[in-house]
């Protein structure tokens, strides 16, 4: 038996080579695909597993007051997208209130969103798309008008600041974020898509993938403009372009996605899973399998992307960890040091998440990851029954949002929808705080967003009015925070250079600080350098009371000195006379 | 009398611990306001900031930082400081006493507001990320190495020589090596 097993192995091998030569089309081993129940329980296990790290029970919801404070930033705007685009019902409404008021305030900086990266608008954007909002119409600018996230994100961002001012990822996303809902560009705009596809073109390396820099191409950055290529995969118009080594070229967009998908499938590692930087991770097969998706290319079945059986799925599934959340990758990664090896990680979770979303929504024949547009009904339909629904949070949930792909569905839905301002949310309402600290302010931006889309109501004027007040002092109390991290930093130091000038100043921030609440206490950073610099300026004060104190006393003790040492002359003069003009007594005791 | 000059003795003294200028503190007090004072006993490190590399590209430069004010004329924006290294003091630690101690304008992002969990320098003396073309930001060295990871998550050592250096390539114009996929 020993010997007869290699030899069957063998026999089998030469089998599959004989198959392979005569269909060389099949895949040469059939991978074991993902089963639909497991991909939809390991979306739940990431959702559940975020949910714990915010600090949300399973039955709540993962857009909690915890997880609203990071709506409008990197390590918040994605996992709304992955909850968004599988249509699991959860505070979207929140999501949208909370981003909007953040980035209206945003908008009141020169700057706006960034100086630099154009990607802050792209993923707000498709944050709040995925939320069931519009990008087009956002908050309010200083002027009081809509803001229009595409508009000054992608086709006129150039009138600021250059799209690509970033480097390649601002090409993309641009693309992608435009491309969402297939947004027209009107007449006068700063860039044309064919603009922006060519600059993507142009970045191609030699080996036919894209990278941030160098000559070598990364998987991360491959995929990304795969994803962003994608609708355009099929074109065959001629682009003319001069690329990065300033050579000439003029290529389609569907020989640069050929290109690009080989160099893509050359790097794909023998387990099926991907390396960037020189360490395989988790992040970089969710890319490749984004892309793919996109291209609607089976991620599971695709003969150029299975090595040894194993797929870019697998690549990912390794990294799986108990608890439901994703770690980032097996070996310790010295560029990610918050990612321990065997402890799962936001970034990798949420990656795979949206990832899953993606293979999910494939499977379903549903539109792609970031193309939002409606889907067809029989299609969405079919979606929404095999969504599991979920008998033991639907009763603790508001049934505005009975319809789980909703949000997907029609970004148009939640702004008709009258809204019921519950018996609940006005005892939030009364239950507030006299002086609310920036610890309400998720809470109150929901409320006020709530409150405005409601039906009349008796009282409604009144809680509007509380609310309104309250966000009004968050806001002072916000700015309060603000002024005083940028006085300490510019008045406190050199703290052993303070002198009694600036006594009051060192009292006066000293005041600010300890009025404010413990939550906003902790906002204000290098808090004690205050006490290092109030003990800097009451040690001084103390010498100079010291000194006026010691001077006083000497001064005191050399009056009484001379006096007496005058009194005792005078009373040696009277006794006697014969030696008046002796200087002392000292020889006299 | 004895008495007289005993007290006259007194006196000067008094005048002169006023000249001097000696400060009467508690123990507390005096650890407070001289934490950063450096003694035979403290243990240090080394820290500097640069940015030659944007005087090698300086048409790369945002049009608004081409100024003197904001690139010194020999890359030197911090010459080689020594300063008090605190136990588990990390290179973020360093840089961020060093510039408040010495007024230079620094912005970075917190450890909460980004995916790697730690803090993200984006801009020293007005120069940010992406200010001198897409492949610009800052990146630290210590002892000559880039760890390449989170500042806030570097725990410096005593007697450590931290440089931070502005890039226009990724790190690849100041010495820093990225190995590459294949």
């Amino acid at each position: 038996m020993k010997l007869r097993k290699p030899v069957r192995v063998i026999a089998l091998l030469m089998c599959l080579c004989v198959l392979l030569s005569v269909f060389p089309a099949l895949p040469r081993v059939q991978a074991a695909k993902l089963p639909d129940k497991t991909l939809q329980s390991d979306i739940a296990g990431i959702i559940n597993w975020k949910k714990r790290d915010v600090g949300s029970s399973p039955d709540g919801y993962l857009i909690n007051n915890t997880f609203l404070e990071l709506a409008g930033t990197t390590p918040g705007d994605w996992f709304p997208i992955g909850l968004g685009r599988y249509g699991y019902p959860d505070n979207d409404r929140a999501y949208l209130a909370v981003i909007a008021d953040k980035v209206s305030k945003r908008y009141r900086q020169s700057e706006k969103l960034s100086a630099s990266k154009a990607t802050e608008w792209h993923r707000i954007s498709l944050a709040i798309l995925a939320m069931g909002g519009d990008p087009t119409k956002i908050g309010r600018d200083a002027d009081g008008k809509p803001i229009n996230l595409i508009a000054d994100g992608t086709y006129n961002r150039g009138k600021t600041v250059p799209l690509g001012k970033q480097g390649i990822n601002g090409w993309i996303w641009g693309l992608i974020a435009l491309d969402a809902l297939r947004y027209p560009i009107p007449s006068g705009s700063y860039y044309s898509r064919d603009d922006i596809i060519s600059e993507i073109l142009r970045c191609q390396l030699p080996d036919g993938g894209f990278a941030l820099t160098g000559q070598v191409s990364d998987p991360d950055i491959t995929a990304m403009a795969l994803q962003a290529l994608a609708p355009y995969q099929s074109s065959t118009k001629a682009y003319s372009y001069q690329d990065k080594n300033k050579t000439q070229k003029t290529k389609s967009v569907k020989e640069v996605t050929g290109e690009a998908l080989s160099a893509l499938s050359k790097m794909q590692g023998s387990d099926g899973g991907y390396a960037s930087w020189g360490t395989q991770n988790v992040e970089s097969a969710c890319q490749v399998v984004v892309a793919l998706c996109c291209l609607g290319i089976n991620p599971e079945t695709d003969p150029r992307f299975m090595k040894n059986g194993k797929t870019a799925v697998d690549g990912i599934m390794k990294y799986r960890m108990s608890d439901g959340g994703f770690m980032h990758s097996l070996i310790a990664d010295s560029d990610n040091p918050s990612s321990v090896p065997n402890k799962s990680n936001s970034m990798a979770s949420e990656q795979t998440l949206y990832t899953l979303v993606a293979l999910y929504r494939y499977r379903n024949g549903m539109r792609t990851l970031y193309d939002f547009r409606p889907e067809s009904k029989k299609i969405a339909a079919a979606a929404v029954s095999s969504v599991p629904a979920k008998k033991d949070t639907a009763s603790s949930r508001p049934k505005e949002k009975n319809n789980p792909s909703s949000s997907s569905v029609s970004s148009e839905k939640q702004e008709n929808s009258t809204v019921l301002f519950t018996q609940a949310d006005r005892k939030a309402v009364d239950a507030l705080p006299e002086n609310p600290t920036t610890e309400q302010y998720t809470q109150v931006v929901q409320l006020l967003d709530k409150l405005e889309k409601s039906a009349d109501f008796d009282q409604k004027s009144n809680c509007l009015k509380k609310l309104q007040a309250a966000k009004g002092k968050i806001e002072m109390v916000q700015n309060a925070v603000d002024r005083l991290n940028q006085d300490i930093a510019e008045k406190l130091y050199p703290i052993e250079s303070l002198t009694l000038t600036d006594r009051q100043t060192v009292y006066d921030i000293a005041s600010r600080y300890n009025a404010l609440s413990g939550y906003d206490q902790k906002k204000i950073s290098h808090s004690g350098d205050i006490l290092r610099a109030k003990t800097q300026v009451d040690n001084l004060q103390r010498a100079v009371v010291i000194s006026v104190v010691l001077v006083a006393v000497a001064a005191g003790a050399a009056a009484y000195l001379l006096m007496r040492a005058k009194k005792r002359k005078k009373t040696k003069q009277a006794a006697r006379p014969d030696f008046g003009a002796d200087e002392d007594g000292k020889e006299y005791p | 009398m004895k008495k007289d000059v005993l007290a006259f003795a007194f006196l000067a003294l008094l005048v002169a611990v006023l000249i001097s200028g000696t400060k009467i503190q508690s123990v507390d007090e005096y650890y407070l306001t001289h934490l950063d004072d450096i003694t035979p006993n403290s243990q240090t490190v080394t820290v500097s900031i640069r940015c030659d590399t944007v005087l090698q590209n300086w048409n790369q430069l945002d049009p608004a930082l081409q100024s003197e004010k904001y690139v010194p004329a020999n890359g030197v924006i911090l010459p080689a400081t020594k300063v008090v290294l605190r136990p588990k003091d990390t290179a973020f630690d360093i840089l961020d006493r060093t510039v408040r101690a010495k007024k230079i304008q620094m912005e970075y992002q917190g450890a909460d507001q980004n995916q790697f969990g730690s803090v993200y320098v984006k801009g020293i003396h007005y120069l940010y990320e992406f200010s001198c073309g897409p492949l610009s930001g800052w990146m630290y060295q210590v002892n000559g190495i880039y760890p390449n990871y989170g500042s806030s998550k570097y725990t410096l050592h005593p007697n450590d020589v931290m440089e931070w250096v502005y890039t226009c390539d990724l790190g690849r114009d100041v010495g820093n090596e990225w190995k590459e996929a294949g």
